[in-house]
């Protein structure tokens, strides 16, 4: 603490951070949380009806995270460590499911695995009923396996190969070097991506709303609450119980992230490549993910068809008519103001949780502990009430010169805060501390150490910040839905809308351009970003 | 003082890493502290940096006070022990660093980088990535980086530990004529005693957070104070003895069948009866066959085992129930002993510590 | 965590993006400089109200640029709509909203999503001369709210599936859909989640006049003949036209447009209907109140009604206004005498004692 006064810059960083997290996480949620008053608590609680949703938000949570960790796992091991072929595309395949609103793409199951659906029964005579669980699991563990495959991909590649020859030099077998090597290695990481997985599914909307028919989890409860009967006291209470949950679950993951981590991180890359696998195996691995692939494939080429056809599946004449309808008026707008919204929200997102990061694991102050909490607080909380929560608290007299699209960006990022934060964090981890010693000791203060020497250094954490929070601020529908103005509209609000006007073609074309938009944008933030690497390459 | 260290206290939990510990450094000096591994060395040297806050005690830099100086204000530079180079800057980048924080003028800047570069030997060498150097090579540049700014007191944590012994030992010579050269207040942390006596000017050997004794290599060397500074510092035959007799400016004293009057100990209190260990390097004896003529303190004894060391024979010779390691210098000179030998030391080279 | 892009694979997909992104730049605005004059002619003796307002609206969005539109034509008054078929939504917003509202307009929606912010102090009372000849049970006493539009509740069915496998029968009473036949063929919008569900759990009440015991038989025997709950109404038609189901009782309106688009699918009603009356409401604090109140006299214009019908197949509350081709009438159609607020005192109550019964 001393040592901030020393500082009075860094001090006032410091202070100005922790100003912005309680304005901007703490207090729209307080709104949320008091809204039902003791008495709206207690009537809730009595009433019962939370019980239902409650018990099938645990199933749906334990089925959906087990097969979406094991076929992420399966990815992850093919991607890391088999020499299977086409890795490129399997690694694009990965991310689709990352870039599209869910509510669409659980449309798009029903029409391919539904009692009359083009696969179940077109191809096999079967009329199977996919609402309900079995529908979520199925539809979540596609949705929610890339995130798995991500956390653990990281995880495996940060165990050191070097160990791994070593056990294979010892006479261990490939399999047997997995087992006992790896495994207990990449432990934390494999955890930590566990439970990360859980608090995504958990607080899923999109997927359940859509395929789970009478099978209500707490998201869908809040949410139709709302929507079926503008019940906002009940859904907060709701809400408050799923943020319960996903507390729960965070506590769990700050156990096993507290817990000794025997990832190997020394300062100096070991360039050893890992033991290879056997044919076999990489061939397994590359029928196992093509098959996966195979579906998603299949999932988003039915987008691309209905966006295509005059009345899917009903009219399969081709026209061109619903992307005309998506890129004339004010759609335009619609999908212009996702590009810039995501794309601020993105980067200052990343900044500022890479800075956040940095003074909470580099800080020796007291209660950075609770800094921490709340920076991750945001992982937990359903998207809607973030959303609401903002309206209520920032829907003020005197706040009315608050331009509504700075507002939606602010509720991105500090909804987002917690990806770009972990990333910035375990980055950081990697970094020796004697490197930002080294700048302070030849006269740079520590703020301007953080500028010169760490955040070059984060290019990766601040990478993973930005696109993740960039490709959820680009399908979130939950946190805009009660923010958007006409002028602030975007494309999930656009996208809704037209799947509650009943317009499919319309809906399919808007998310084809939407995730079209957003992967072009992907890819000309990571050329820039290779750029600029070339550029500091040259400088030398 | 230059640089004055008082009564400085470090816990960490309830453990104290650093107790009470005090020193002074004159300007212009080589001042190592030395210890084992988790001796509070470390942590002195990061406190004098700013990296670490003292419980207690004072920290003075050219006679001002620095405990409320931001590390980068303090007028000091580090060098660490795994160089902490920046590895997304070159050569020169890394160099100019400092300089360009200050902001001194780019011309400035360019003639002191390279000044400097040249000055450690890397002279062209600027336009390198620190993932292209080898180890010595990462090392000169992280000396540089420090040496240019110019600061009052440089301060380097174990720099050369990751170094093969070769180099290590090439480089601990050219660090001495650096700082000899460029006058400055070195402050070096080891846990090495061969290069805290080959480089420093003074030397605070560190144990469990104390300062066990501070002195020139030769008083640490030859006149520690403790056992474990016998111990820790060289190879030493430590026997327990008794006090005989205290003299003006000797003392005598018996352990086994032997008596010996030895040089008396300044600054240490003894008393006939007082149970001491005496203190003997290995180099200080001779060595000779069984029936050679003794010259001084003469122990008879057997050969047990031998190790030869290169530029010495290294002997466990047995002495009543006791193994005591003595040196043969330049072996290729005279014959390989066995058996029965002689070993003679003069009563000078014993030195007492007064702790049993 | 990082996504990690590969680039060759994305610069083949990104030439396909950047054509529709490049198109998508131009947008338009409803705002009409020009000033007409008031539909109808008559002479105002106030004058005439300007500028803009703020519309929420829950009307489809094919509705709304249409509507939205004329109106401004026939007064001058420009819109700002922000569009969400969504009523429930809408009313949470307006909730949340009132430290500093935003809406000078609530409209489209039954009324229940209107009637619970009237009785919050969130609604402006305003009674038009448009709603003077209205029935009782299309407004509200003190002017909080005005019914403009009715939706009547009926049944769409998947014509293939119901010519193969039900011999193309449709149901005449409600009563007909407990017919085995229908077993697993049959879904409806979840009485739980969704305004039209429940308006048709209640309709079941108030044909067994209010003898809730007998309307929870009837619920339950439906029961084992639907397949799924539906969370939204819009998605159970979709259900239909697809044809992964047979049937579903749903809004006519609706049921119509879907037919409208060449959906293989049909509309009956049974007898006993229930039906919706869709409001218009001013926001209290609306920034522009002499406007929105044009906006509800227009609202409740003939022209304004005809337009509405015209565009979403829903009936107006005006007599004169004619009905959409083959759309039902409240005068037609055989309905229950439907309790608004009596179902809307007593739905949780309602919905409890349904998911004690079916076991939900």
């Amino acid at each position: 603490m001393r040592s901030l006064r020393r500082e009075p810059a860094l001090l006032l960083a410091l202070l100005a951070v922790i100003a912005l997290v309680l304005v901007f996480i703490v207090y729209p949620q307080v709104q949320v949380v008091v809204a039902p008053g003791s008495g709206g608590y207690a009537s809730f609680l009595e009433g019962g009806t939370w019980v239902t949703p409650f018990v099938h938000s645990l199933e749906v949570m334990a089925l959906s995270t087990t097969s979406a960790v094991l076929l992420g796992f399966v990815y992850a091991y093919a991607m890391v460590y088999s020499d299977m072929r086409w890795k490129p595309f399997f690694r694009l395949i990965g991310i689709l499911p990352l870039l599209s609103p869910p509510f669409v793409v659980a449309a798009s199951y029903i029409l391919l695995f539904g009692p009359r659906g083009i696969i179940t029964y077109g191809v096999f005579g079967q009329t199977p009923i996919i609402f309900g669980l079995l529908g979520i699991w199925g539809v979540q563990t596609i949705a929610f396996f890339p995130f798995a495959y991500q956390l653990i991909a990281d995880a495996l590649s940060r165990s050191d190969a070097r160990m791994e020859q070593a056990a294979r030099n010892l006479g261990a077998g490939p399999w047997r070097v997995f087992r006992t090597v790896t495994l207990p290695l990449s432990r934390p990481g494999l955890g930590a991506a566990i439970l990360t997985t859980a608090i995504y599914i958990v607080e899923d909307f999109g997927n359940p709303q859509l395929i789970g028919g009478q099978f209500t989890v707490l998201p869908t409860q809040a949410y139709n609450l709302i929507s079926g009967f503008g019940e906002f006291t009940s859904a907060a209470a709701v809400s408050t119980l799923l943020l319960l949950i996903a507390l729960a679950l965070y506590l769990a993951k700050i156990r096993l992230d507290g817990g000794r981590s025997f990832v190997t991180i020394s300062g100096r890359a070991s360039s050893m490549p890992r033991p290879p696998v056997p044919a076999v195996l990489s061939w397994a691995c590359f029928s196992g993910s093509l098959v996966l692939a195979g579906v998603i494939l299949m999932v988003y080429g039915t987008l691309l068809v209905s966006a295509l056809t005059v009345l899917f599946p009903i009219n399969l004449a081709p026209t061109a008519r619903h992307f005309t309808f998506v890129v004339t008026g004010s759609n335009g707008d619609a999908l212009r103001n996702t590009l810039v919204f995501s794309s601020v929200a993105a980067l200052v997102s990343a900044i500022f949780a890479l800075f956040a990061g940095w003074l909470v694991q580099r800080g020796d102050w007291p209660g950075r502990r609770v800094l921490d909490f709340l920076l991750i607080l945001p992982a937990a909380i359903p998207g809607i009430f973030f959303g609401i929560g903002y309206l209520t608290a920032f829907n003020q007299p005197w706040l009315d010169w608050v331009d509504r699209g700075a507002l939606i960006i602010l509720s991105m990022v500090f909804w987002n805060i917690p990806v770009g934060y972990q990333a910035a964090v375990a980055g950081l981890r990697q970094i020796d501390r004697s490197i930002d010693e080294a700048a302070t000791s030849l006269g740079a203060s520590r703020l301007r150490g953080f500028w010169d020497v760490v955040r070059p250094l984060l290019g990766g954490s601040l990478r993973v910040g930005f696109v993740t929070t960039f490709v959820r601020a680009v399908t979130t529908l939950s946190v805009v839905i009660f923010l958007f103005t006409p002028a602030t509209t975007v494309a999930t609000i656009r996208i809704y809308q037209l799947v509650n006007d009943l317009n499919w073609g319309g809906a399919t074309a808007f998310t084809v351009a939407d995730i079209s938009m957003a992967i072009a944008a992907l890819v000309i933030f990571a050329a820039l970003a290779r750029g600029r690497l070339a550029l500091g390459m040259a400088r030398g | 003082m230059h640089l004055r260290v008082s009564h400085i206290t470090k816990r960490f939990g309830s453990a104290a890493a650093v107790d009470d510990v005090s020193f002074d450094v004159p300007k212009g000096s080589f001042a190592t502290l030395l210890g084992p591994s988790g001796c509070g060395k470390t942590t002195t040297l990061r406190m004098i940096a700013g990296f670490y806050e003292p419980d207690a005690g004072d920290i003075e830099i050219g006679g001002r006070r620095v405990n409320d100086l931001p590390a980068h204000r303090r007028g000091t530079a580090m060098v660490f022990q795994d160089y902490a180079l920046f590895p997304h800057m070159t050569v020169y980048d890394n160099v100019a660093y400092g300089l360009r924080v200050a902001g001194r003028p780019r011309p400035e800047r360019d003639k002191r980088v390279n000044d400097t570069l040249t000055f450690v030997g890397l002279g062209g060498m600027g336009g390198r990535w620190p993932n292209q150097l080898s180890g010595g090579q990462q090392q000169r540049v992280a000396v540089a980086r420090a040496l240019v700014i110019e600061p009052q007191v440089l301060l380097l944590d174990e720099p050369l530990s990751n170094l093969d012994a070769k180099l290590r030992e090439q480089l601990r010579v050219e660090l001495r004529i650096l700082q000899r050269r460029l006058g400055m207040t070195f402050v070096y942390v080891t846990h090495d005693q061969d290069e805290a006596l080959s480089l420093s000017d003074w030397i605070a050997v560190m144990n469990a957070g104390k300062v066990e004794q501070a002195g020139t290599p030769w008083e640490i060397y030859y006149h520690p104070r403790t056992a474990f500074l016998a111990d820790f510092v060289g190879a030493v035959n430590l026997v327990p003895a008794r006090v005989e007799s205290v003299g003006d400016g000797s003392v005598t004293v018996s352990f086994g069948p032997h008596r010996a009057s030895v040089r008396r100990p300044v600054d240490v209190s003894l008393s006939t009866g007082q149970e001491v260990r005496l203190c003997m390097r290995p180099e200080s004896f001779t060595i000779a066959p069984a029936g050679a003529s003794a010259n001084g303190l003469a122990l008879s004894g057997t050969i047990a085992r031998r190790a030869f060391l290169g530029d010495t024979m290294r002997y466990w010779v047995k002495v009543d129930d006791r193994e005591w390691i003595v040196d043969q210098p330049d072996p290729g000179a005279t014959e390989t002993l066995d058996g029965a030998v002689l070993l003679s030391l003069r009563p000078e080279r014993v030195h007492v510590i007064a702790e049993s | 965590m990082t996504p990690e892009l590969d680039r060759r694979t994305f610069l083949k997909l990104a030439g396909a993006t950047a054509v529709i992104t490049a198109c998508g730049g131009a947008g338009t605005s409803t705002a009409s400089p020009s000033f007409s004059p008031a539909a109808g002619g008559t002479v105002a003796p106030t004058p005439k109200p300007t500028g803009r307002i703020s519309v929420y609206s829950a009307l489809n969005q094919s509705t709304n640029d249409e509507l939205f539109g004329a109106f401004t034509k026939a007064t001058g008054i420009g819109t700002d709509v922000l569009p969400l078929a969504a009523a429930g939504e809408l009313q949470t917003r307006i909730t949340a909203e009132k430290n500093s509202p935003k809406a000078d307009i609530f409209v489209g929606g039954s009324s229940e999503f209107h009637d619970p912010l009237g009785k919050q102090g969130l609604l402006e009372a305003y009674k038009s001369p448009g709603a003077r000849d209205l029935k009782a049970e299309f407004k509200e006493a003190n002017g909080l709210w005005t019914g403009w539009y009715t939706g009547i509740f009926g049944f769409i069915s998947n014509n293939d599936r119901l010519a193969k496998e039900l011999g193309g029968k449709k149901p005449a009473t409600w009563d007909d859909l407990l017919d085995p036949a229908w077993k697993g063929k049959l879904i409806l919008p979840d009485p739980i989640k969704t305004g039209g569900g429940y308006i048709f759990m209640a309709t079941q009440i108030f044909r067994f006049n209010r003898d809730e015991a007998k309307a929870m038989d009837f619920m339950k025997k439906l029961h084992a003949n639907i397949a799924q709950y539906i969370p939204t109404s819009p998605g159970a038609l979709t259900l239909i036209d697809q044809g992964q189901f047979v049937g579903c009782p749903n809004w006519s309106h609706d049921i119509l447009t879907e037919k409208g688009k060449g959906n293989p699918v049909d509309l009956t009603v049974p007898k006993d209907t229930g039906f919706e009356v869709g409001a218009v409401s001013i926001v209290k604090g609306a920034k522009n109140l002499p406007a929105a109140q044009a906006f509800v006299d227009w609202v409740l214009t003939p022209e304004a009604g005809a337009l509405n019908v015209k565009l979403s197949n829903r009936g107006s509350t005006l007599a004169g206004v004619a009905p959409a081709p083959g759309a039902p009438t409240l005068t037609q159609v055989s309905l229950v005498s439907y309790d608004r607020q009596w179902a809307t005192d007593n739905k949780d109550r309602i919905l409890k004692l349904w998911q004690q019964t079916v076991g939900l």
